[in-house]
């Protein structure tokens, strides 16, 4: 063990006694504590959210889509089809086939304007016994301004037009609400899923489609299959993540966690200032004691290096203690589901705990280095004592 | 090679008040193996100038010159090796610090050079025995009585073979008897080690016992009339 490390670890221990100075310690270990556990408790409480929203990300966005650079139909989609299907974990691979038109009851009375496109093949379902009506689901906000419900028909108007006898009419067809879909929180969806035949029908695309998507069995290699295909395909498509198409959502769930970590650090911070005064009084207590060690050849680097292991023990233990109360606590509220939620509200009963190692080390070093950084200041002015002083004025 | 060339030293503190200059001009020599003890009223400068000599302090003016190394001259660090390793104080009140055990405190000074634990611990032990106190190494300081708290002082300004020792009143806060077998085992240790030796010291008796003897007053120091040396 180094000199320094002898003499304030023995400083430390030999504080336990004075009373004076063990509260202080006790203070100044238990402030740092508090701030790193509350941070933790704070992220933890966060990512719980952020990472169910992320999941609902990653199960309904597509997590790769392949469209044109220009323009708004694939030059050659059977070759996108067949690239996306080449790649290694997908699951399914689909076009996309959207459009505009109009929405109505029945009857024809309160149009809406709205968007539809195909739904994903394997969510496609019609009602039992219905005979001729395709199915379609609809999102709360269109079924509401058409006052429809599941088992409702409604009728779609499309902008694009077919011949007749009595010249160009608009393509209408009468569907069946088989679903009603809450809004979701995600990217804009569309009002109006519908199967493939009908997207095509409506939007009078035989064949080809505005886009292709793919989902993978593992939504986290998304990035690294885009890059694949990128390459494969050339700069006449373009690829993109079900990250990017969420991106102004991941970049607020981001920046939420930012701010909540600057605002809960300040804690860490006023703890630092404990620590600060708790190295100073130590300082100020062995002014004597200072000026021997420099009688006995102690460097002034030395006396400020005892004051920064005083400051990094206490940050030490402290940070730890923060650490196992932190996780401990965040894992139990998650474990014992302590916090309610109104399920009917927020789609949970309860608020989700998940602690990432990650942020728990991010903490620590934060927490760890803010208590060295306290030490620097007493630990230079140890440095600067006047040793002669010390040992004369001090009987 | 003198052991000891001070000159031309000023020194003035910040007092509380106005500034206390201690001393102005004095300059001190002392040749090698001598056992010099240093007298004078309280405020003349004596610990100062012992501090000054050890480079513990540092003077506003002058030089000081340890067998012929100029402390001036040295960066802190080398300076600071100096004070280690050629360098041993006593200081009146031991000024052993009291978490340590007694051998831990003699070990100090080998920590500071680097040794390992181990190896410091058995030269303190061996070092605590030749100042009588084997069976005390494992005492706290408050554990002690004054005359054994200033032997386990002595034994750390000896812990690493310094050639110069300074002693600022190391009897001064003893009973007689005590004072008394300090002194002696300082003399004893002196002459052992080949050391040079100043002693600050108010008791004439023990002075006389010294080679030479320095009187310090406001006008400076010089070797005391009508003392020509011990023998």
């Amino acid at each position: 063990m180094s000199f320094e490390s002898f003499v304030a670890l023995r400083y430390l221990a030999a504080s336990r006694k004075r009373a004076h100075v063990a509260l202080i310690s006790t203070i100044s270990v238990l402030g740092l504590a508090v701030g790193v556990a509350a941070l933790i408790i704070s992220l933890a409480l966060l990512s719980g959210f952020q990472d169910r929203i992320r999941a609902q990300m990653a199960e309904r966005s597509a997590h790769l889509v392949v469209s044109p650079a220009r323009g708004d139909r694939l030059a050659e989609p059977e070759a996108v089809r067949r690239a996306l299907a080449a790649l290694p974990g997908v699951l399914a691979v689909e076009p996309a086939i959207e459009g505009r038109g109009w929405l109505s009851d029945a009857s024809g009375r309160s149009t809406t304007p709205i968007r539809f496109r195909n739904m994903p093949r394997g969510s496609e379902r019609t009602v039992a016994g219905d005979a001729g009506f395709p199915s379609a689901r609809l999102s709360s906000s269109a079924a509401a301004r058409v006052d429809a419900a599941a088992g409702s028909l409604v009728r779609v108007l499309s902008s694009r037009t077919r011949l007749s006898p009595v010249g160009p009419i608009p393509i209408e067809i009468l569907l069946r609400v088989v679903a009603v879909r809450r809004g979701s929180m995600l990217e804009k969806a569309a009002d109006l899923e519908v199967s493939e035949s009908i997207a095509r029908l409506l939007t009078g695309t035989a064949s080809g489609a505005r886009a292709y998507e793919a989902r993978l069995t593992d939504p986290g290699r998304a990035e690294i299959e885009a890059r694949r295909i990128a390459t494969a395909l050339g700069s006449a498509y373009r690829v993109q993540t079900w990250r990017d198409l969420n991106a102004p959502l991941s970049f607020a769930l981001r920046l939420e966690k930012v701010v909540i970590f600057a605002t809960v650090a300040l804690v860490i911070l006023v703890a630092a200032l404990n620590i600060v005064s708790n190295v100073a009084l130590l300082v100020v207590e062995k002014k004597r004691d200072l000026g021997v060690l420099t009688s006995l050849g102690a460097t002034p680097g030395a006396l400020a290096r005892i004051y920064l292991t005083l400051g990094a023990a206490i940050g030490g233990v402290g940070t730890a203690g923060g650490v196992a109360v932190g996780v401990l606590a965040s894992a139990l509220l998650d474990r014992f589901h302590v916090v309610p939620l109104p399920s009917d509200v927020y789609l949970l009963s309860h608020v989700p705990f998940a602690v990432h190692p990650g942020e728990v080390a991010l903490v620590a070093l934060f927490a760890f280095a803010t208590a060295l950084a306290a030490a620097v200041l007493p630990a230079r002015a140890a440095a600067r004592l006047a040793p002669g002083e010390a040992v004369r004025l001090s009987r | 090679m003198l052991a000891i060339r001070a000159t031309h030293l000023s020194k003035t503190y910040a007092g509380e008040g106005a500034p206390v200059t201690v001393f102005t001009d004095l300059s001190f020599e002392l040749e090698p193996g001598v056992f010099a003890a240093v007298m004078g009223p309280s405020g003349v400068g004596k610990s100062t100038l012992l501090h000054l000599l050890g480079g513990i302090d540092r003077p506003d003016g002058g030089r000081v010159e340890i067998f012929g190394d100029s402390l001036e001259d040295l960066s802190p660090r080398d300076r600071a090796r100096v004070r280690n390793e050629r360098i041993g104080f006593v200081f009146q009140f031991h000024h052993l610090l009291p978490e340590f055990t007694a051998e831990e405190n003699v070990s100090i000074p080998h920590r500071i050079a680097g040794l390992a634990s181990d190896d410091a611990l058995a030269r303190a032990r061996e070092l605590l025995a030749r100042v009588g106190l084997a069976d005390r190494g494992d005492h706290r300081p408050r554990a002690l009585s004054g005359g054994e708290q200033q032997r386990v002082a002595i034994a750390r300004a000896l812990a690493r073979g310094p050639s110069l020792l300074l002693a600022d009143e190391p009897t001064g806060n003893l009973d007689a008897d005590s004072a008394a077998s300090v002194f002696e085992l300082l003399e004893t240790l002196h002459r052992e080690r080949g050391m040079t030796t100043v002693l600050v010291t108010h008791n004439p008796d023990l002075a006389t016992r010294c080679d030479k003897i320095f009187t310090m007053s406001q006008e400076g120091i010089r070797p005391a009339a009508g003392f020509s040396g011990r023998g």
